[in-house]
């Protein structure tokens, strides 16, 4: 698709930041929709353009370095997405570790009685937890 | 990880894009091996010291730090 969409004499560069903003471009578009559909009061409108939006940008992400030979995203890419995604991980556990088990025992003693949002919350925490879990023992294993 | 890629990359005439068209990767990776930034995976290694035709100890060096 990006050899296509790039002149043959260009750089592989050229590519990648076409890429790049091909992508960024559909995830704006997506997010924008979703904000005007808020605004104007077409939820179901910006809903749909969301979804469409994160669908096709997440799509061209998986598919498009499948059909090119040029390097879209290489091992230093991977690394970094893997030291964010590890840093991101470190800071909720810690988070989590430091203020859920307290939650748990300060409700369960009657002394506090957490709001719906901070049970989501901890129930999001909770399934990303679990999740990363299932995810390192597959990785583990193949 | 210390090394000499970009001497070795001017001495053979090519720019960092050249270079990482070469061996597969994109141009800020080789940016930043060059810069010390980022220590290149084994299979990266290979390929750059069989573009050089040399060993990969000859491209890189362990820190001084790091020889103990």
């Amino acid at each position: 698709m990006f050899d296509t969409l790039t002149p043959k004499t260009d750089e592989p560069g050229q590519a990648r930041r076409v890429y790049y903003r091909v992508v960024y471009a559909i995830l704006a578009i997506a997010i924008v929709g979703l904000l005007a559909g808020l605004v104007t009061g077409r939820e179901v409108l910006g809903t749909i353009i969301y979804c469409g939006g994160a669908w096709i940008g997440s799509g061209i992400t998986f598919l498009a370095p499948k059909l090119t030979d040029v390097p879209l995203q290489d091992e230093r890419d991977t690394e970094l997405y893997n030291r964010a995604s590890g840093l991101t991980l470190g800071v909720l556990f810690v988070l989590g570790l430091s203020v859920i088990p307290a939650i748990y025992v300060l409700e369960a003693a009657g002394r506090i009685e957490p709001p719906p949002e901070v049970t989501g919350a901890i129930l999001l925490a909770s399934g990303l937890f679990l999740l990363w879990g299932v995810a390192y023992g597959i990785v583990k294993r193949r | 990880m210390e090394n000499d890629l970009p001497r070795r990359r001017e001495a053979a005439g090519l720019s960092q894009g050249e270079l990482a068209e070469a061996v597969g990767v994109t141009r800020q990776t080789i940016n930043a091996i060059e810069r010390d930034r980022y220590d290149p995976s084994l299979d990266l290694a290979f390929k750059l010291a069989a573009h050089f035709e040399c060993h990969i100890e000859d491209i890189f060096q362990p820190d001084d730090d790091e020889e103990t």
